[in-house]
């Protein structure tokens, strides 16, 4: 699904936000990214969508080359990605419903469809009562939640959350953490980024630790009994 | 690549526009209402315009070139041999000989009652002539003075005449006002379509939330165009709209009492609107300019979130 070779990306400024990166994720996977703040996460999730363009290597994107796409082929790029971003990007004068709709309008659904499918994954996340709120009206939880549906919402075979338990209590956490298997166990390849170490502990997956914009470790699901909390603090 | 999902996104995408507009409906006014003024000028500018070039016409339509023989009585054959001449003449439709008598006949009765004076004269001081009437197509300044030339030149002919004081006069005011008035109608345009520009910027403005996250979840560039494309034409189109209407209320309540000015400037020819074409590619006009300021204030849109 995503191949990376020596990759370098950096910013206008001239700052690194990845070093010499080679990676390989299958389909199917479920990866967490690690490292600490500013060590480049959210950077690398950053080129998988198109966002920012690698300064050197190679970047492909179920068999995309990502320094060869066209700027009229990333759209199509970005319908097949799910994207969760650390900060929602919820629109908050919009309806909870509408925030959802759009991945559906823009890949061209039907009225009809983008109907059923909005209001069945709000139900599924719990938000069935809330799909004619504004998401400033919205709990931290609530809108991390629309801000998910909204990625799932074209059950999309890959999907890129940033952080996407930040700030909440460990209960939410494992609600929003649980909807995102879910959604792995029906085949989505996930990379999930964040730093926070219980989520790591609690589930088991291949985990990848940034260390100042470089890949420092990629242990296996079941090779890290323990070393989560000396891989997120020694990079910390 | 059209199919029902390309054209699904295209509807959703119109639908934005609107939306779009019903957030800042002050805004949109604003630029209907200047666009309105500004196109306001240019056809009333245009209607003048249209309505000289038709007295134009209506005035070449009754021209009649009256060509002079030298004086004293004409020979026979010289006559047939000029009628023969002038009559193959590519504009010329018909070719009339009026001779010394007839001349006298019909100076005789527009004298009416003043007709005595001529009573005094030994002999008739007139001298024969043709009256050439042109085909319709050749009925310009242009065609006039050409085929004049070419009665000039004939053995026999003494003076050409034609109204061209006032024809060529006329005509030179009209081509000075057209040029006048495209440059005056380009400068127009493309102030109002800065004026667009800038509302639609501010659209953009006030929309780049929606823009940036419509582009994470891979909107393409012209779904994300298309609401302000449409957005500008509205305007435009509107602000057209506008000004026609305000243009064709003042002909039409304020032509009556301006009847003086207008027979001085029409003459005979009765003043009149714009036809449906005019008006549709007036409108045009207005969704193009309206669409023109939009690609504009777009030129520069972050491609990227
Ligand atoms: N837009 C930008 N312009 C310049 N430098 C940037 C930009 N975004 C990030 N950086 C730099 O790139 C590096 C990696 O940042 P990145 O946001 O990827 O870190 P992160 O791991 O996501 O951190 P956090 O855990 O705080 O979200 C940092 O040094 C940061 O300062
Ligand atoms: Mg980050």
């Amino acid at each position: 699904m995503i191949q990376m070779y020596h990759v370098d990306m950096r910013y206008a400024g001239g700052a690194f936000g990845l070093r010499d990166v080679s990676l390989h994720v299958e389909r199917g996977e479920f990866v967490f990214l690690t490292g600490a703040s500013g060590a480049g996460k959210t950077s690398l999730l950053r080129l998988l969508f198109a966002a920012e363009a690698p300064s050197a290597g190679q970047v492909l994107v179920s068999g995309r080359n990502l320094s060869r796409l066209s700027s009229s082929q990333v759209p199509q790029l970005r319908r097949e990605i799910g994207v969760i971003f650390q900060d929602f990007k919820l629109l908050g004068e919009r309806t909870v419903f509408e925030n959802v709709a759009v991945t559906l309008e823009i890949a061209g659904a039907s009225r009809r469809e983008i109907r059923a499918r909005v209001w069945s994954i709000l139900k599924r996340l719990g938000l069935g009562h809330r799909l004619d709120h504004r998401p400033r009206a919205l709990s931290g939880g609530e809108q991390q939640r629309v801000a998910i549906a909204r990625a799932l919402v074209n059950d999309p075979p890959l999907v890129l959350a940033d952080e996407p338990t930040g700030n909440l209590d460990p209960d939410l956490a494992r609600d929003i953490m649980d909807i995102i298997a879910d959604a792995h166990a029906r085949g989505t390849t996930v990379i999930v980024a964040t730093h926070d170490p219980t989520l790591l502990e609690r589930y088991r997956h291949r985990l990848l630790v940034l260390e100042g914009g470089a890949l420092v470790q990629d242990n296996a699901p079941d090779s890290y009994p323990g070393s989560v909390r000396r891989a997120v603090s020694t990079s910390a | 690549m059209i199919d029902v999902r390309s054209l699904r996104r295209l509807g959703t995408s119109m639908r934005d526009g609107l939306r779009g507009l019903r957030q800042a409906p002050l805004v949109f006014l604003m630029s209907v209402s200047t666009m309105a003024a500004g196109l306001l000028m240019l056809s009333a500018y245009l209607l003048v315009v249209q309505n000289m070039r038709t007295v134009l016409e209506t005035a070449g339509a009754d021209l009649t070139l009256v060509a002079f023989l030298t004086p004293g009585e004409p020979d026979e054959a010289v006559v047939a041999d000029l009628a023969a001449r002038f009559g193959g003449i590519d504009s010329v439709d018909s070719v009339t000989f009026v001779s010394r008598e007839r001349a006298l006949s019909r100076l005789r009765e527009d004298l009416g009652s003043e007709a005595t004076i001529l009573e005094d004269m030994r002999e008739n001081p007139l001298p024969a002539s043709f009256e050439i009437q042109l085909i319709p197509e050749a009925r310009t300044p242009e065609g006039v003075r050409r085929v004049a030339s070419r009665l000039a030149e004939a053995d026999g002919v003494d003076d050409v005449r034609y109204g061209e004081a006032w024809v060529e006069g006329y005509a030179r005011v009209l081509r000075a006002l057209e040029w006048i008035g495209a440059g005056f109608g380009g400068c127009l345009m493309l102030v109002l379509a800065v004026i667009v520009a800038g509302t639609v910027r501010l659209a953009v403005y006030a929309r780049s939330d929606e823009i940036q996250i419509q582009r994470l979840v891979g909107a393409g560039g012209l779904f994300v165009r298309l609401p302000f494309y449409l957005e500008g034409a509205l305007q435009g189109a509107t602000g057209a709209g506008t000004a026609l209407l305000l243009l064709w209320l003042a002909f039409s309540s304020a032509l009556p009492s301006a009847g003086e000015a207008v027979q001085l400037l029409l003459g005979r020819a009765a003043p009149s609107f714009f036809g449906v074409t005019e008006i549709i590619a007036l409108i045009l006009l207005g969704a193009g300019l309206g669409v023109g300021g939009s690609v504009l204030s777009l030129v520069y849109i972050e491609e990227s979130p």
